[in-house]
């Protein structure tokens, strides 16, 4: 098994390789939203000397910590899964004794985020430098106790991204589906403002959903700002989405395999 | 005239083809109408805490949205179908029958793909900007609109050029997919006036690539805080952009030869 990853790594590397040029451009495009926000952020907290008790550096902090949680828990399974339903060239990766998703898919996300991280620490120490940070709240405690956090993070979202692609098997076009979850996540994950500010209804609801382990989740544990109790709680509820992740792209992905060797046929 | 009717018969195939799509074209709707409701709870969120943003108030911001919405819909609508066809007519040559058609090629490479629903959300736009303005109240001038719509459109029309800069560039490198990426991956900035980003992002969204120039500077105008001879430079840059783009899109034009012969 650790063969055939290894053999994986290499084509999707070699693949991912070639693209780097455009890598400048996936940074830009991922890097502009949190810089917006943090500035917006950042100018009303001067402004008003807080924000619900959160100052400047806070948002800066936020953002800054954001950029590296989000890097590492997202996926773009959608853009490299999708169009292989589409045009029918899974059949290949289906006849093979492994899992398309599970591994070639995996190991492709893998490899993009390999070579991202290639051209965003540079830029990250450089956004750093200008917005001079103060990172005390950041500990070593912390960052041990984000590291399960973000694995979660990227487990769950990896597995109901797989699923919801699978939709394809179905309909094809999923594009539409991949942005009402897209949005689901803008609104629960902490992405556009620390959850704390967002209305009090949607603060218990992203308790329970699976996507503040992504972002706010991670970012609170890397600056130590939660109690035990609600450390355990979110784990929990995060173990929790892991096994209805597991269980809902297993049923999506094998219902949809069987509707997918029909229309192949 | 002639240009109308070349104009409106690309209109009637575009909503020929997106009547094909019925079901997508609501489910489209749908999704635009969530992203709008996202857009004001996040305003409302952060005015919550704060009365200005960057010394905009609320209204202003409504304003800015819908003019923010406006450009979003240029790019999404007439910038990234029209690219995506023009890339591909380089690449396999078909460009030779868009430069043999009677009409000005830039005006058919930039119009000949519009996603007609898109209209809804231009409407959308609008009606975001009639309810700010209307929220400012009674200090708002008529001149004042006046100078908003001019420097609206003026501002448009700087995007539109810069557009046709980046797309031409494909004659000289013929393979620079990314052509437009860079205008979309900085568009998100337009969301609120530019006087919040630290310097240094201010001049690259003001002078490299001018998001504010149609979104932040527009606004200004309407609120007053541009005088006369600001506001006449901008309408000439407006102006001198156009005939800067349509230069280069000629001379980039000479250099085609071609790839199917």
């Amino acid at each position: 098994m650790l063969k055939i990853f290894q053999r994986l790594w290499q084509v999707n590397w070699a693949e991912q390789w070639q693209y780097r040029a455009n890598l400048i451009m996936y940074l830009l495009f991922w890097l502009v939203s949190p810089i917006v926000h943090l500035a917006v952020w950042t100018s009303i907290a001067d402004a008003n000397g807080s924000v619900n008790g959160l100052t400047a550096n806070d948002f800066v902090t936020y953002y800054l910590l954001l950029l590296i949680v989000d890097q590492l828990t997202s996926n773009i399974t959608i853009h490299i899964f999708a169009y292989k339903v589409q045009d029918g060239t899974l059949s290949g990766e289906l006849v093979k004794p492994i899992h398309p998703m599970l591994t070639n898919t995996l190991v492709s996300n893998i490899a993009f985020k390999a070579l991202m991280v290639m051209g965003f620490v540079p830029v990250w120490l450089i956004l750093t430098f200008i917005f001079k940070p103060d990172f005390s709240a950041v500990t070593w405690q912390g960052a041990l106790l984000a590291i399960p956090a973000i694995l979660l993070g990227f487990c769950v979202n990896f597995l109901l991204s797989g699923a919801v692609t699978s939709i394809a098997f179905w309909t094809t076009r999923v594009y539409s589906i991949n942005e009402f979850y897209f949005a689901m996540f803008v609104l629960f994950s902490g992405q556009f403002v620390p959850l704390q500010l967002m209305p009090k209804a949607i603060q218990t609801i992203a308790r329970y959903m699976p996507f503040q382990l992504q972002i706010y989740l991670p970012i609170q544990l890397l600056q130590n700002k939660l109690s035990p109790a609600e450390i355990l709680q979110s784990f929990i509820v995060g173990i929790l989405w892991l096994g209805v992740a597991i269980l809902l792209f297993n049923r999506v992905w094998r219902e949809g395999v069987k509707r997918f060797s029909a229309v192949g046929a | 005239m002639h240009t109308l009717k070349v104009l409106s018969s690309l209109l009637r195939i575009n909503i020929q083809m997106s009547l094909a799509y019925r079901a997508d074209t609501l489910i489209n709707i749908l999704l635009n109408l969530m992203w709008l409701g996202w857009d004001l709870l996040s305003l409302s969120i952060i005015f919550n805490n704060t009365n200005t943003v960057g010394g905009w108030d609320f209204p202003a911001l409504i304003a800015l949205l819908g003019v923010f919405r406006l450009v979003n819909t240029l790019m999404i609508a007439l910038v990234w179908p029209n690219t995506e066809k023009f890339n591909q007519s380089i690449r396999d040559g078909s460009m030779d029958y868009t430069i043999l058609q009677p009409v000005n090629s830039m005006f058919l490479t930039t119009f000949s793909r519009i996603t007609i629903w898109r209209v809804w959300d231009l409407i959308l736009a609008f009606g975001l900007i009639v309810v700010g303005i209307n929220m400012s109240g009674d200090s708002v001038t008529p001149l004042q609109i006046l100078s908003f719509i001019l420097l609206a459109i003026s501002g448009v029309i700087v995007i539109y050029s810069l557009w046709i800069v980046l797309i031409a560039l494909t004659f000289w490198f013929t393979k620079f997919d990314n052509n437009v990426t860079i205008m979309q991956a900085l568009l998100d900035s337009g969301r609120y006036p530019v006087t919040v980003y630290p310097v240094w992002l201010r001049i690259i969204v003001t002078y490299i690539i001018p998001i504010a120039v149609a979104t932040t500077i527009p606004l200004q105008a309407l609120r007053g805080d541009l005088t006369l001879s600001r506001i006449l430079i901008f309408i000439a840059i407006g102006i001198g952009s156009f005939l800067v783009a349509s230069r280069v899109w000629k001379a980039g034009l000479k250099r085609y030869s071609g790839a199917s012969s």
